[in-house]
């Protein structure tokens, strides 16, 4: 049995924005040598998401204003304080609670060293508060 | 947009190779997580819409042996970046720190100086130590931002960051152009005062105490000065400031714009103010 861990960094330029890393996770179960497991896709952050759906350019915008929608930026949250530990203030609740609702991993099947996705499957690593250097991480487990 | 108050403290390619620096920004600025590229801070820019940012350096040297990020770095980063705009710091007690702070005008192009006495630990009246600086200042023809208020520093003290003791500078130095960072909060009133009286105090709005820009800013500017205050006596002395990175610059744009100001303040906060203060184009009228 194999388990493979790689961390894959990222700029973000945006605000919001959906960052389309399917072919990084493709290109990385083939070259891994694995024939049949499971490559599982986590974010290290809680400020953004990890989410699937069809890449395109109008539901990434539906999806971005959804988030929007249901949790917006002027409700009275607890976390708009100074945050001590950090020396900033935290100001970043909506954010949080949109990566919350978003999820922070997704994973997929291998198979015959391939990812099984369904033909329109995106994986998204979506940025909630950018920009920021972000990373997310891709284990590969299988033989 | 201009943003008069960015620490350019968290950048990781000075931060990384400069333990000291990261010493100083951890411990004494007080700034507790990861630093982030250089490209970072120039994409929270331009995901705020601010053209050109003030970048603020910190010389205490005398109270804590340190300076968060020099004054050639300023230079150095505003001239590779001209959207950044430098200021200065020299630690007022230092030797020769008049004619530091004028090299650092004349040979490095930087455009002010910051004051920061809750960290640098000087009073603001002080004739011996404040004095020469704002006297230099104002035969150098560029202005001193000067923290004012709550310091978040844990090693910062507030007690010498009364905005009152600036009416007797204002007084002995009539050409000087200052400006009261935070508001001055909690002496906003102070603050106000000071600015109220001498056309030539700005204040700018960082403030940064206890929830998310733009609920701190209804709270002071609102609700607590009343914004036809600022409207009739203040149009031309306020100034946009961000204070990042202890907060976003994005949401700190978005607090003051969730505002009901005029077109004509708005703009003049956002843009004209800073540039009439720095010199540039498009000052406000």
């Amino acid at each position: 049995m194999k388990s493979i861990l790689r961390r894959i960094a990222l700029l973000t330029q945006r605000e919001t924005e959906l960052i389309d890393i399917t072919p990084t996770v493709r290109e990385e179960v083939e070259r891994s040598g694995v024939r049949s497991g499971t490559v599982f896709i986590l974010s290290q952050h809680t400020t953004t998401g990890l989410t699937v759906n069809e890449g395109l350019p109008d539901l990434e915008q539906d999806l971005s204003d959804c988030l929007e929608r249901l949790v917006p930026e002027d409700q009275a949250y607890r976390h708009a304080r100074f945050l001590h530990s950090d020396g900033q203030m935290a100001i970043n609740a909506p954010s949080h609670l949109r990566g919350a609702l978003l999820g922070f991993q997704v994973f997929f099947p291998i198979e015959e060293g391939r990812m099984v996705t369904g033909a329109r499957q995106t994986i998204y690593f979506v940025e909630l508060d950018g920009p920021q250097k972000r990373t997310y991480v891709i284990q590969i487990i299988g033989e | 947009m201009i943003d008069i108050h960015t620490h350019p403290v968290m950048i990781r390619e000075l931060v990384e190779k400069d333990p000291e620096l990261a010493r100083a920004v951890r411990e004494v600025f007080g700034l507790l997580f990861p630093p982030q590229p250089l490209e970072v801070f120039l994409s929270e820019l331009d995901a705020a819409g601010v053209e050109q940012a003030v970048l603020l350096p910190l010389d205490c040297t005398t109270a804590h042996g340190c300076r968060i990020v020099t004054n050639e770095q300023v230079a150095d980063l505003a001239e590779k970046h001209p959207r950044f705009l430098g200021f200065a710091s020299v630690d007022p007690a230092v030797r020769d720190a008049p004619k530091k702070l004028e090299r650092a005008i004349r040979r490095l192009g930087l455009r002010g100086l910051k004051l920061d006495p809750a960290l640098q630990r000087f009073d603001l009246d002080s004739r011996e130590l404040a004095f020469p600086m704002y006297q230099a200042c104002s035969e150098l023809g560029v202005p001193v931002l000067v923290h004012c208020g709550l310091s978040w520093s844990m090693v910062g003290q507030a007690k010498y960051a009364r905005p009152l003791a600036l009416e007797e500078v204002a007084q002995e130095f009539p050409r000087l152009r200052l400006v009261i960072a935070h508001f001055g909060w909690p002496w906003v009133e102070e603050a106000l005062l000071v600015a109220l009286k001498y056309p030539n105090v700005h204040l700018d709005t960082s403030i940064v105490y206890s929830g998310t820009p733009a609920e701190a800013l209804r709270r002071v500017l609102a609700e607590r000065i009343g914004l036809e205050v600022l409207e009739r006596s203040l149009p031309r002395q306020l100034l946009f400031g961000s204070n990042y990175p202890r907060q976003d610059i994005r949401r700190a744009v978005r607090g003051l714009r969730a505002l009901p100001l005029s077109p004509g303040l708005s703009e003049n906060i956002f843009q004209g103010n800073a540039a009439s203060l720095l010199a540039l184009e498009g000052g406000s009228r």
